[in-house]
């Protein structure tokens, strides 16, 4: 069988990579090949800069052009960048939102920038922004990969910056930035950081602000909570091109947008948590803070069982949006005060939450319809009221039955309606009877 | 109602013989001796609980090719095992598997199937066993149907991972960081029907079997690969070629198997000028229903979709008439459903289905137990096929048959008139070739993006520094000042490969004949214009589709399934120009030459054809641009000395007529659909300024066919010469030289003086020319 082989190979010599062989058929290939790409699609050929020879100097030469230093490791030349924004901010009333937040342990602030997307075997993190408060301002130091060869000596120091009981603030970060990171220890046969908890700002930007905002983007949520505004933003789709570049060119001014554009988002993280603290944490700030964003915390508590806390974001935010400034739609507000009414209910306030059906039964429209049924349900089963019942489940009837009219039937309340109304009358029927 | 009287496999043989149609048909009738299992001991360190399970299902030792295979991977070897269908191949992986994992949990093991189906059925085999011995073991499938949530949990703790090489491809291997703990601790990988690994296809394959032990590298684990293929001619050199590092290899079957005789038919001459024939349908109908009525389970082989149907719609007439056992004959195909498929395969295993109409979907290793007799409706295109369909009839003792009944296409007939190649001559050679240039380039990238390549890696057969200077052109690829080569784009580069095709840019093929478009298959750009021009008769798993509209800027044809009972057949201006000999050599007649060459085509017209009949029922035009093919090819210069006196006219004419026969004689001997070979001929060369016939690999770069071709060039041209003078038309018809009409009745003259005069003298065939 071996000796079959041997014969094979060595009588064919197009089976072999005979080198000149191969240059000719790489020739010919080329020639081929570029017919089928246009030139235009082709980036420019690898070129050889004084920066590029030497590891060493290409480091110096990078940190040079971005006002860094270089930190030599054990796996090679890291260059580091650090820049202090001021932010006086506190992060004291942190501890009392419905976030998973110690305190007690440091939060390490981390953002990468990366040469593609998803977190396949290909794509590395080049930059990577960790920020820290210091004070009155917010310090963002960033590690830079000077060279693809040079990245073990990126997640070495990466790790030097991540303490094990470290809590990391990100921005999507669960599902991006870490994944991506924890593959590139993996790649490199190390394992990753250890860290004692992850909060990911993405959801958390959803939940209290998606009512207002365009999009989930970091800048857009940056600029519309915090009034900050980005200029000449580098877009991110651009980033992984602007490494390739400086790895071909050596022209560390490229990465110069780059830098800024990770850093503000570092930034962002702190500034970010810094409003969940200050405007929201609070309840006395609370009464200033955008309305709507009181509604969605006052979601978030209910979910995380804080009931009290809820029902005050609840009542906070209805106050808001009576007194100083109108919800959105009318929809809006009722439906966030049968959301608080419900929630009396569920937390056996009842009497509380008579009056705030009884208000949002006065105020007609289609919420009422459920208001009326949540009386009419009140009557019947605890006030045992049965006459109130009807008269509540008659209301809610007549509001249902102009809809119809009008071609917007309400099919859930008709549905409850009928069976309600059949039972009452039974039961009337009855009680007439004895 | 004797007819249905149950009986014999040797009296149904009897029955079918004693019909006169049927015994002048017979152009071989063979007995292939019964054979005694070969039966080892356990080995003593089989784990207990194995041994146990193994005895409690009935089995008390290994046959000898699962002893030898399982003694060689104790010993840290590599295997390949070839046996035949139903011979316990499972337990040669399973078993040292399972004695992995009982020995050390963290085991990890891959099995790569070609198909979704096989990997389900040799899953749920696998969980028998393991449930046997009491083994825990999390074995699971991950392919394009795994959910998610399910996903990651494989990924995780899968010790069995069930998959097939495009996932491996374009889903496991660019995430291995995901996959960190089966590659540290990946121990076997089993590499089954390793034989459908050929042309194409294989060559890929090959490809990411290096990306797979590339990486097993990188995290510290060194499997051993287990192989196994159906008899073929070169299963070790398969092996080889496909894994990178040499088997040991088990070719000696251990499993016991009855008596068995083989029949070859050739449907009578309807007319004899023209080297017509009669339909294979009324043979295989007559075999078929003779053994249907004396109770013997029986399996039909149609060639497509539609002799599928048409088989199955005849059977069951025939049995009807008689009232025969109608309901317990079914068809089986690709476009069943799974469900369908797995209640025909259980009622075969268990007897409650007599006949099952099947296309080469059964041919692959899917259990349906042994049957009686298999007929075989043309031949399957390859000795190796031929041997698969005819291996599932085959009980441990007694008597089984296998009829296969010739269609009167020109490979059908070479083997109707040589069935010594089926007896005789070793089974094809699978040949792969996973150097192709743009095969190896497109993995080469994908490998870069997987791992950066050390200066000096070498990526198969060589360092791959040159070729990654290559692609560093287009700046995908960089080298760093350390010296490795790193991936520098923001591409996937694996989601550029499809493995069952060629080249990049496919053509999509788009049913449109649903309730929305579907996406069922895609052909590569320099197949699409013969193949989904518009106007075309599309096959896809045996399915006929329509090509309504084909848009070639945007790589899509539009089809609708439809059932007509023609095909089409389109015809390529081909030009063709050498542009490097790789090695040339001085054969009788002139020379003979492997090298790389450029071929320009240009789909003009194409023919309705009727099937079987071959009639032709219309043309249309094809309006397309042309297409260059870089691709190898093997060619034969003749000597312009030796054809002297010859008219211009008629050397054309022999050059056509021979390049028809060696193309067909080529196909039967490499394995490989007479598509795959391209045929030029030029009566005066530009580039030789001879006269040449060319037979060119028809994708690009090639999958070493051509190189096979040029070592096998005495045996091609003597097949030829054999091929012309056998066949029974007088002035060259279809199954030879070509349609009588296209060579004005001269071809068969000219092409057998051409191919005699090429032979050289007789003794020259059987050994190396004398150069
Ligand atoms: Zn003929």
């Amino acid at each position: 069988m071996t000796h079959e082989l041997a014969r094979v190979s060595s009588s064919v010599p197009g089976m072999d990579r005979d080198p000149t062989l191969l240059a000719r058929r790489l020739e010919r290939l080329r020639a081929l090949d570029r017919r089928l790409v246009t030139a235009a699609e082709l980036p420019p050929p690898a070129r050889r800069t004084a920066a590029g020879a030497d590891p060493g100097a290409r480091a110096a030469h990078l940190a040079a052009g971005l006002g860094g230093t270089v930190e030599e490791g054990s796996g090679g030349p890291v260059v580091v960048v650090e820049r202090a924004t001021p932010l006086p901010m506190t992060l004291d009333g942190l501890a009392r939102l419905p976030y998973p937040v110690d305190m007690e342990r440091p939060l390490v602030y981390l953002d990468t920038e990366t040469t593609g997307l998803g977190s396949a075997a290909g794509t590395l993190a080049f930059l990577v922004g960790i920020g820290r408060w210091d004070g009155a301002s917010f310090c963002v130091r960033q590690l830079v990969l000077p060279d693809h060869a040079d990245e073990p000596a990126l997640l070495a120091a990466l790790e030097a910056e991540i303490p094990a009981d470290a809590c990391l603030v990100t921005y999507n970060g669960r599902a991006f930035d870490w994944p991506l990171l924890v593959a590139r220890y993996r790649l490199h046969r190390r394992p990753p950081p250890v860290t004692a908890g992850h909060l990911d700002l993405l959801p958390i930007a959803r939940q209290l602000w998606r009512h207002r905002l365009p999009d989930a983007r970091l800048a857009s949520v940056e600029a519309g909570v915090a009034g900050v505004r980005r200029h000449g933003d580098l877009p991110g789709a651009l980033i992984p091109e602007r490494y390739f570049a400086w790895l071909r060119t050596g022209r560390a001014a490229l990465l110069a947008d780059v830098l800024a554009h990770n850093r503000e988002d570092v930034v962002s993280l702190g500034r970010l948590l810094g409003e969940m603290s200050e405007r929201l944490a609070d309840p006395e700030r609370r009464r200033s803070a955008h309305p709507g964003d009181v509604a969605s915390l006052a979601r978030v508590f209910q979910r995380d069982g804080r009931q009290d806390e809820a029902l005050a974001c609840y009542a906070e935010a209805l106050a808001a949006w009576d007194e100083r400034e109108p919800a959105p739609t009318r929809l809006d507000r009722d439906t966030l005060a049968a959301e608080a009414a419900r929630l009396l209910s569920r937390t056996g306030r009842h009497a509380e939450a008579e009056a705030a059906w009884r208000a949002l039964a006065d105020r007609g429209g289609s919420t009422a319809v459920w208001a009326w049924i949540a009386l009419a349900k009140h009557r019947e089963h605890r006030a045992r009221d049965s006459a109130g019942a009807m008269e509540a489940a008659l209301r809610a009837l007549r509001i249902v039955e102009r809809r119809r009219a009008v071609g917007i039937p309400l099919r859930a309340a008709e549905r409850d309606l009928a069976r309600r109304l059949a039972r009452l009358h039974r039961r009337a029927r009855a009680r007439r009877l004895t | 109602m004797r007819l249905y009287a149950s009986a014999t496999v040797a009296e149904v043989l009897d029955r079918l013989l004693a019909d006169p149609a049927v015994a002048e048909a017979v152009v071989a009738d063979r007995t292939l001796p019964a054979r005694a299992a070969d039966m080892r001991p356990f080995p003593d360190w089989l784990d207990a609980g194995l041994r146990s399970g193994l005895e409690g299902r009935g089995v008390t030792g290994l046959y000898s090719h699962q002893a030898e295979a399982i003694e060689a991977l104790r010993g840290g070897r590599d295997v390949c095992i070839v046996t035949p269908t139903a011979s316990g191949k499972s337990l040669c992986y399973d078993l040292p598997v399972l004695q992995a994992v009982a020995e050390d949990a963290s085991t990890r093991a891959l099995y790569l199937f070609p198909t979704k189906a096989l990997g389900q059925d040799q899953l749920a085999g696998f969980h028998e066993l393991a449930d046997a011995a009491g083994i825990e073991v999390a074995a699971a499938i991950y392919d394009g149907d795994t959910p998610a949530p399910v996903r990651q949990t494989v990924r995780a703790a899968g010790q069995v991972v069930v998959t097939n090489p495009d996932m491996l491809h374009a889903a496991i291997l660019p995430h291995h960081t995901k996959w960190f703990q089966l590659f540290e601790q990946l121990r076997y990988v089993v590499v089954d029907e390793a034989h459908t690994y050929r042309g194409v296809f294989g060559s890929h394959v090959a490809n990411v079997l290096r990306r797979l032990l590339r990486l097993c590298a990188h995290y510290g684990s060194a499997p051993r690969i287990i192989t196994c293929s159906a008899t073929i001619g070169n299963p070790g050199q398969l092996a080889e070629t496909l894994t990178g590092r040499a088997p040991v290899l088990v070719d000696r079957n251990g499993a016991p198997a009855g008596e068995k005789r083989v029949l070859i038919l050739n449907p009578p001459v309807v007319d004899a000028r023209l080297g017509v024939r009669a339909s294979a349908y009324g043979l295989v109908e007559r075999a078929a229903v003779t053994f249907l009525r004396a109770d013997r389970q029986t399996i039909v082989f149609g060639r497509s979709r539609t002799s599928v149907e048409l088989l199955l719609t005849r059977l069951r007439e025939a049995l009807r008439e008689g009232r025969g056992p109608v309901g317990r004959v079914r068809g089986y195909r690709g476009g069943y459903l799974p469900s369908e498929r797995r209640a025909i395969e259980h009622g075969l295993r268990s007897g409650d289905v007599l006949g099952v109409v099947s296309t080469n979907a059964l041919e692959l290793g899917i259990d349906i137990g042994r049957l009686d007799a298999a007929v075989l409706a043309g031949y399957p295109g390859s000795i190796a096929a031929t041997w698969q369909q005819i291996g599932r009839a085959g009980r441990r003792r007694e008597l089984s048959a296998a009829v296969l009944v010739a269609t009167s296409g020109p490979v059908d007939q070479y083997v109707a008139t040589h069935p010594d190649v089926l007896f005789e001559a070793s089974p094809e050679e699978a040949r792969l070739d996973p150097e192709n240039l743009h095969v190896l380039l497109a993995h080469l990238r994908a490998a870069a993006f997987e791992l950066p390549f050390e200066p000096g890696e070498r990526f198969g057969a060589a360092p791959a520094d040159d070729l990654l200077a290559f692609l560093g052109e287009d700046g995908h690829v960089r080298q760093a000042a350390d010296g490795r080569w790193y991936w520098a784009s923001e591409n996937f580069p694996a989601s550029e490969i499809s493995l069952r095709v060629a080249s990049p840019g496919n053509v999509l093929i788009i049913d449109t004949g649903g309730d929305r478009p579907r996406v069922v298959g895609e052909v590569d750009l320099f197949s699409a214009p013969t193949l989904v021009h518009e106007g075309a008769i599309y096959l896809h798993e045996s399915r006929q589709y329509h090509v309504d509209r084909l848009d070639w800027d945007e790589r899509k044809a539009y089809v609708r399934p439809v059932d007509v009972d023609h095909f089409t057949q389109a015809e390529l201006a081909v030009t063709l120009k050498p542009l490097e000999a790789f090695a040339s050599d001085a054969v009788p007649g002139g020379e003979r030459v492997h090298g790389e060459v450029m071929v320009s085509s240009l789909a003009t017209i194409y023919k309705k054809l009727r099937l079987e009949s071959l009639e032709n029922l219309g043309w249309g035009r094809i309006h397309l641009p042309e297409l260059e093919l870089h691709t190898t090819a093997y060619w034969v210069a003749v000597d312009p000395a030796a054809v002297a006196g010859w008219r211009r006219d008629e050397l054309d004419v022999a050059l056509v007529g021979a390049g028809r026969a060696l193309q067909t004689v080529a196909s039967v001997l490499l394995m490989s659909d007479p598509r795959d070979l391209g045929l030029v001929s030029q009566v005066r060369s530009p580039h030789a300024e001879r006269p040449v016939v060319y037979l060119y690999d028809g994708v690009p770069g090639g999958v070493g066919l051509a190189a096979r071709l040029f070592e096998r060039h005495a045996e091609l041209v003597a097949g030829a010469r054999d091929l012309v003078a056998d066949c029974p038309c007088d002035a060259g018809c279809p199954a030879c030289t070509g349609p009588r009409l296209e060579s004005g009745g001269e071809g068969k003259r000219l092409a057998s003086r051409l191919l005699a005069l090429l032979s050289g003298a007789r003794a020259d065939i059987a050994g190396a020319p004398a150069a």
